[in-house]
């Protein structure tokens, strides 16, 4: 009996993480598709888009002090809104006629996990 | 006499198919063996997720009698300089401007083909190319378009790579497919790394924008 309930445990876990480890990948995907050209793939800020001509600096989320003064609605806003939202570059365009509701948390969670 | 008989038939066939070109001279038919492998025209937006974007070669061409004009089209099949400055659904890669160059009779014929494929989204002579103080401050500062795709003032190029360039957009473009692009983006791209700006500009804005970009050289 306790073989077949650390047996399913076990089963169960392994389903558990390989949906999360696909959500993962999703989010990833959907990051370097959308805000990977300007944010770059690393999140530093550093996409192709950043020309000289490029009139501000996209957001560096690897500096941890600087997202830290961010909050989670901020971000979300500021991704669903765009940068005037928070005072800041309409070079950051609004994506919330173009990402789910569950797209915009799942980058809140990847863009978070960049700061060092 | 039966030896005959298949002689000559087997050599009538052989004179048909020696005579025959090696594809039909039709556009559709160069299209299919030359492009096809690359571009899809059987619209309407096949797109369903990232991955589906990703997986094309080149962008579909399903409206591309809406969205091209056919003079530039002619032109630049023969001599195709990159449109993208980045490879088709690269980040990382430079566009080596290695597309496919044709001969002056199969360009014709190509674009005769494409300039069939229209979308009833794109109303004809609804936008004449036309600057205007609103547009040029919606295109600059409000949504910087400039963010993701090249333009040039003056000569000189300036802005982003992810997007197709704007330069030459009065030569390569339809007013009337700018404004469609910018008003629908849904129905040309489903799954695209640009906005939709229709959420946040009026149609008027857009129409205005549209009419700006049909200018730039």
């Amino acid at each position: 009996m306790s073989r077949f309930v650390i047996t399913t445990t076990l089963a169960a876990g392994l389903a558990l993480g390989a949906v999360g480890s696909a959500q993962a990948e999703d989010i990833k995907q959907v990051y370097d598709f959308y805000c990977a050209q300007c944010h770059g793939v690393n999140g530093d800020g550093k996409g192709v888009n950043v020309t000289a001509d490029f009139a501000t600096d996209p957001r560096n989320f690897t500096v941890g002090a600087e997202m830290a003064k961010r909050t989670d609605e901020d971000i979300k806003g500021v991704i669903k809104d765009g940068g005037p939202s928070i005072s800041k570059s309409p070079l950051m365009p609004p994506w919330g006629a173009t990402l789910s509701a569950a797209q915009v948390d799942g980058l809140l969670g990847y863009i978070r996990k960049f700061a060092k | 006499m039966r030896l005959l008989a298949v002689t000559v038939s087997l050599g009538a066939a052989l004179l048909v198919m020696a005579s025959a070109p090696s594809y039909a001279a039709g556009g559709d038919a160069i299209f299919k063996k030359s492009c096809a492998s690359c571009h899809y025209t059987d619209g309407p937006a096949k797109e369903k997720t990232i991955s589906d974007q990703l997986a094309k070669k080149g962008p579909e061409l399903w409206y591309a009698g809406s969205k091209f004009k056919k003079d530039w089209l002619v032109a630049w099949l023969q001599d195709p300089k990159p449109i993208r400055p980045m490879k088709y659904n690269s980040l990382t890669d430079p566009n080596k401007g290695d597309h496919p160059k044709q001969s002056a009779g199969d360009a014709a014929a190509t674009a005769d083909f494409l300039m069939c494929l229209t979308s009833p989204e794109v109303k004809a002579g609804a936008v004449k190319p036309a600057e205007s103080a609103p547009a040029k401050a919606i295109f600059t500062k409000k949504m910087p378009c400039g963010g993701c795709h090249e333009y040039a003032t003056k000569g000189e190029k300036h802005g982003g790579k992810s997007g197709p360039s704007l330069v030459g957009a009065s030569k390569r473009l339809n007013p009337d497919w700018i404004y469609a692009y910018l008003a629908n983006i849904k129905v040309f791209k489903p799954v695209r790394d640009m906005p939709d700006f229709a959420s946040v500009l009026n149609p008027k804005d857009l129409e205005n924008v549209a009419a700006y970009v049909a200018t730039f050289e």
